[in-house]
């Protein structure tokens, strides 16, 4: 017997389906009353539930297999359009209809022979399982399993949703590699997906990673950024109000996010993403985030920065005490009492070249120095650290044991420092973007290293 | 025959699955006094411990058993706990 809330009843019933028990007795709390009125309403009718005979529907056994086809449709191009197109309603919580092949937007109709022009552009064989091809995310060799339906694809099935997105055959091996991470999108709260190019693969199929990037116009970031959201409808199975339960969405998913690293622009010295992971840097490998939440934009005006880093000048010379001394200067100090104000965890700053290079001028050598110094900032005494909601959970009702001290939290004084991003590398630096002073911070950790979702595009060519 | 009219084989997107297997739910309980009955706690305090109090306090034959998670991630029972747990009652999961 299981009690879940209203809104999520199609995902049990899938899930149910999904592990063999598609008739599981199930009811809902409130996401409002009272616990204990709650309680009294829903307490006889989930007794019941252990008691009450089976009926002969719940009796059954059987297979649940569900059809597998590599034609989806026969017949004109304007037909096809109508086929890939279709929709089917969503009742509560989304009360819509919603693209069944698509993300709502048109595609290019995936005939047989633009599949195989596509797949030109790999050297695995059509029919081959995606499967690890390292040991970084997976096990290498073993099923990529796409989420949250666990299916798997071939290397055909994702040429199909590439050309779907309008990729070029030249994109392929970045959608393969996208495709090796299993195209997950979250379930409940702000799940936010996008992909970051690193190494000579971007300049190879002119990838923007200057001005602009996360915006609209590049012919290569926004087909392989839509190539995602499409695996992870039609690989995954991923359906909004069913098992995709965003409350609100995510701009990021809105047409897919993809965008390339500016290995020109990094200060002497600093890595590249590829190096971070131990790549080399003529290899080429994508970073791919599944991040809670959004982006905050940079709390300063280009010209204010530009005062502050030439003469000391404007605001934020005032408030850094720094004022008529010329820089560089720190202007991460600027944004620290913000950064973790409101949530918690890692960032991904995304930094034009000149303010790279100015923290490097001060001193910052190396990311790993930045991380550091960010992960020391990130410290806040325990007594303060209370009062944030998502550590709730984190600490399994501060039951858990603090990993800094290895102490349970319980045992730890009140202004322990604690830090609010879980490893210095949490955080995670990309150059990019035009001239104009701009630092991005994209929310959401994206792991140890090592661990990350990191997937190596040159495997996939 | 005309461009717009010729006929085109258009290859599926959708992902493959496996085959399931689909099992009949466990047989009910005959009456609730003296059975085990294991309350599986993920979260929602506010929900799940007036449920476990009451339950306790209501249905003092029943012999019951809870282990708890502030997560949506479930503490699984032992394989010695299943063997002799008669019913489960999964809560909240979200």
């Amino acid at each position: 017997m299981v009690v879940d809330l209203e809104d999520q009843h199609n995902m049990i019933e899938q899930v149910s389906l999904q592990y063999g028990v598609p008739k599981l007795r199930y009811l809902a709390a409130s996401r409002t009353l009272h616990g204990e009125k709650d309680v009294d309403n829903f307490i006889e009718p989930m007794l019941d539930a252990l008691v009450r005979p089976l009926t002969d529907e719940e009796k059954e056994e059987g297979m649940y297999s569900p059809p597998a086809q590599r034609i989806l449709f026969e017949g004109t191009l304007e037909e096809a359009e109508k086929v890939y197109q279709q929709t089917k309603y969503i009742p509560h919580p989304m009360n819509a209809p919603v693209a069944i092949y698509t993300d709502g937007l048109p595609i290019v109709i995936p005939t047989e022979e633009r599949v195989a022009e596509m797949l030109k552009s790999t050297s695995h064989k059509p029919d081959e399982v995606i499967t690890y091809q390292s040991d970084r995310a997976g096990k290498k060799g073993g099923v990529v399993r796409f989420m949250p339906m666990e299916k798997t694809a071939t290397v055909e099935k994702v040429a199909v949703n590439a050309v779907m997105a309008g990729c070029k055959p030249e994109h392929l091996p970045a959608v393969l590699a996208i495709a090796e991470s299993g195209c997950g999108t979250g379930t409940t709260t702000f799940w936010g997906q996008w992909v970051c190019v690193s190494g000579p693969y971007a300049k190879e199929i002119g990838m923007n990673c200057g001005v602009g990037m996360l915006d609209p116009g590049s012919p290569a970031n926004m087909p392989i950024g839509r190539a995602y959201q499409l695996m992870a409808i039609n690989l995954g199975g991923a359906v909004p109000g069913v098992n995709r339960m965003n409350s609100i969405g995510s701009p990021f998913n809105s047409g897919g996010t993809c965008f390339a690293e500016n290995a020109d622009g990094l200060p002497p010295g600093w890595k590249g993403l590829n190096e971070e992971y131990g790549f080399n840097k003529d290899e080429s490998i994508i970073l791919v985030m599944n991040s809670g939440g959004y982006i905050i934009g940079n709390q300063f005006s280009p010209g204010g920065y530009r005062a502050f880093q030439k003469s000391g000048h404007g605001g934020m010379a005032r408030r850094m005490d720094v004022k008529g001394v010329p820089g560089p200067h720190n202007w991460l100090e600027y944004l620290v009492p913000q950064l973790w104000a409101g949530r918690e965890g890692g960032y991904t700053f995304i930094m034009v070249p000149e303010m790279a290079q100015h923290l490097y001028d001060i001193g910052f050598k190396s990311k790993d120095e930045v991380y550091e110094w960010l992960w020391e900032k990130s410290k806040e005494p325990l007594k303060q650290y209370r009062l944030r909601s998502w550590p709730d959970e984190g600490t399994n009702g501060w039951l858990g044991i603090e990993r800094t001290s290895g102490k349970r939290w319980k045992e730890l004084p009140e202004d322990y420092m604690v830090p609010v991003v879980d490893s210095p590398t949490d955080n995670c630096i990309i150059i990019g973007g035009g001239d104009e002073e701009v630092c991005q911070q994209l929310c959401g950790r994206r792991g140890q290293l090592g661990l990350a979702p990191v997937y190596s595009i040159d495997a996939w060519r | 025959m005309a461009e717009n009219e010729k006929v085109y084989k258009c290859l599926s997107p959708v992902g493959m699955s496996m085959p399931v297997k689909t099992y009949p739910l466990a047989p009910r309980l005959d009456t609730l006094d003296g059975k085990t009955i294991h309350i599986c706690i993920t979260g929602e305090p506010d929900i799940t411990l007036p449920l476990e109090k009451k339950l306790r306090s209501d249905y003092p034959n029943v012999n019951w058993t809870s282990k708890k998670s502030y997560t949506p991630t479930p503490v699984y029972l032992t394989e010695e706990e299943i063997k002799t747990t008669d019913a489960m009652i999964l809560a909240v999961t979200w």
